[in-house]
């Protein structure tokens, strides 16, 4: 497996990386809408989540990673704000030439896997499998950050 | 040397061919490995220096086997034996460069010559194995000094493996005497689309595997379906995770100012400020400890955090000496 580690490089950051733009990225939350109506809620949580998926995307190398570039796309999209990153070339006749043959194919485990990774909808399937480790160290460590969060604001 | 060879493989070929043409090999090539082992050392230097030139004769001498590709070798290489090449697929591997081919005879032409003939034979095989893996990865990498230095580096390894996986089968395709052709595994196609998958999926494969080091409780599951649907099941259960969390935030959130300024932060570093007012109560959580979960020094939390907030954002902004105080990192790990 040492020779997997070398080619697949899945590096993620600390938590603390991920703390301070969670954080960052709630406290813009609460100056920009205050919390001033009962049913809200759900509004605040829904809020959160995207928040939270913003500021994991940023936390794990904003642009480097295709997940994370199609969150922040996503996320700005929803805000009307068009976000552009500089694109790599990317190589596309084969992967198009094989989707194009597996339309009619049952829905595949990989698709779900697609739907669910933000982003996968276009990659390689090696490619998609890459980003799917990646995105499932940055959800786990995102996870571990807002817990501790959570354990620390609950009452004693 | 060849005709060993072919005796060990004649269960896979078709037999009648190869016995035929193994009698007139052996008659052949009796003197030939005689000259070959003569020759070695001065094929090997010559075949090193003179990519073309010399290799007519050297290689037709010693190898009658391989057939190379022009390039290297000069179109019209073509050695006496080919017409009976069609039976004696155990020896050819189609490369795409010729820079290998030169290395791959030289190495062969080493042992042939210092071998008895099991043991040369043994040694052909794994060469013409190694040649075919090596045509493999060559279709990946498509560098042909990469393969040949890869060649050179390990030609062991490749051999332990390959020559006990593989066993040599009769090449489909017969195109024209100056291709290499495929060795293929049994019962799999050689031409070039079903390399590339082959390639492709055992990359996939690769990648799997690293996947399933990273998701815990995938090591039971064998086989790509059963560890994809683990595996989708547990990047959901983490987004469920992460929104279950996200509506404990929302619903603990209204009663902690989160706001932060760079000014203020500096000073807030350790500030305890508990609201006063009955809704809205500022908490400055000064250390952070992000590697103990449950254990955290906080302040003060209002009881009535529950319940929804009734004051106006005034009460936020105007009680600015609490902030949270994470830039500055209060974390300790």
């Amino acid at each position: 497996m040492a020779s997997s580690d070398k080619t697949i490089n899945t590096d993620v950051p600390e938590k603390d990386v991920f703390a301070i733009h969670f954080l960052q990225s709630l406290s813009n939350l609460t100056t920009q809408n205050p919390f001033n109506s009962p049913d809200t809620t759900n509004y605040r949580a829904r809020k959160i989540k995207k928040a939270a998926y913003v500021s994991m995307a940023k936390a794990a190398g904003g642009s480097s990673r295709l997940w994370s570039r199609a969150l922040l796309g996503r996320a700005a999209k929803e805000n009307n704000k068009i976000v552009r990153f500089a694109r790599r070339k990317r190589k596309v006749t084969w992967k198009i030439s094989s989707k194009r043959r597996s339309d009619q194919r049952a829905p595949e485990a990989t698709d779900r896997l697609r739907n669910l990774v933000p982003g996968g909808g276009t990659m390689e399937t090696s490619k998609l499998m890459e980003e799917t480790a990646h995105y499932i160290k940055c959800l786990s460590m995102q996870v571990k950050v807002m817990q501790c969060l959570v354990d620390g604001l609950s009452p004693k | 040397m060849l005709e060993g060879l072919v005796c060990q493989e004649s269960l896979d070929m078709s037999v009648l061919e190869r016995l035929k043409w193994l009698q007139q090999q052996q008659h052949q090539l009796q003197h030939v490995v005689s000259q070959s082992s003569n020759n070695s050392p001065e094929l090997l230097q010559q075949i090193l220096q003179l990519h073309g030139s010399n290799n007519d004769e050297l290689l037709q001498g010693g190898f009658s086997q391989f057939q190379m590709i022009g390039s290297g070798f000069g179109p019209n290489y073509n050695m006496g034996y080919v017409p009976s090449h069609e039976a004696m697929d155990g020896c050819i591997s189609r490369t795409s460069s010729c820079q290998m081919d030169p290395v791959d005879a030289m190495d062969v032409l080493l042992k042939n010559g210092e071998e008895d003939k099991p043991i040369s034979l043994k040694n052909k095989r794994k060469a013409e194995v190694k040649t075919r893996e090596e045509e493999k990865t060559e279709k990946k990498i498509k560098v042909e000094a990469e393969t040949e230095s890869s060649m050179k580096g390990k030609p062991n390894m490749r051999n332990t493996e390959a020559s006990s996986k593989e066993t040599l089968k009769e090449v489909s395709e017969i195109p024209k005497l100056d291709y290499i052709h495929v060795r293929a595994r049994r019962g799999q196609a050689t031409d070039r689309h079903s390399l590339a998958e082959r390639a492709r999926r055992e990359k996939i494969s690769k990648k799997m595997k690293y996947l399933q080091d990273i998701v815990p409780g995938c090591n039971k599951v064998t086989g790509k379906a059963g560890m994809l649907d683990e595996i989708i099941n547990y990047v959901q259960c983490l987004q469920r995770q992460v929104e279950f969390l996200s509506m404990k935030l929302a619903v603990l959130n209204p009663e902690l100012e989160l706001a932060m300024e760079d000014a203020s932060v500096k000073q807030a570093y350790f500030t305890n400020v508990v609201g006063s007012s009955k809704h809205s109560i500022m908490v400055d959580v000064p250390l952070f400890p992000l590697d103990q979960q449950g254990s955290l020094d906080l302040s003060a939390i209002n009881p009535n955090q529950a319940t929804s907030i009734e004051a106006p954002s005034a009460s936020w902004e105007t009680q600015s000496q609490s902030h949270y105080n994470t830039s500055s990192l209060g974390f300790q790990y």
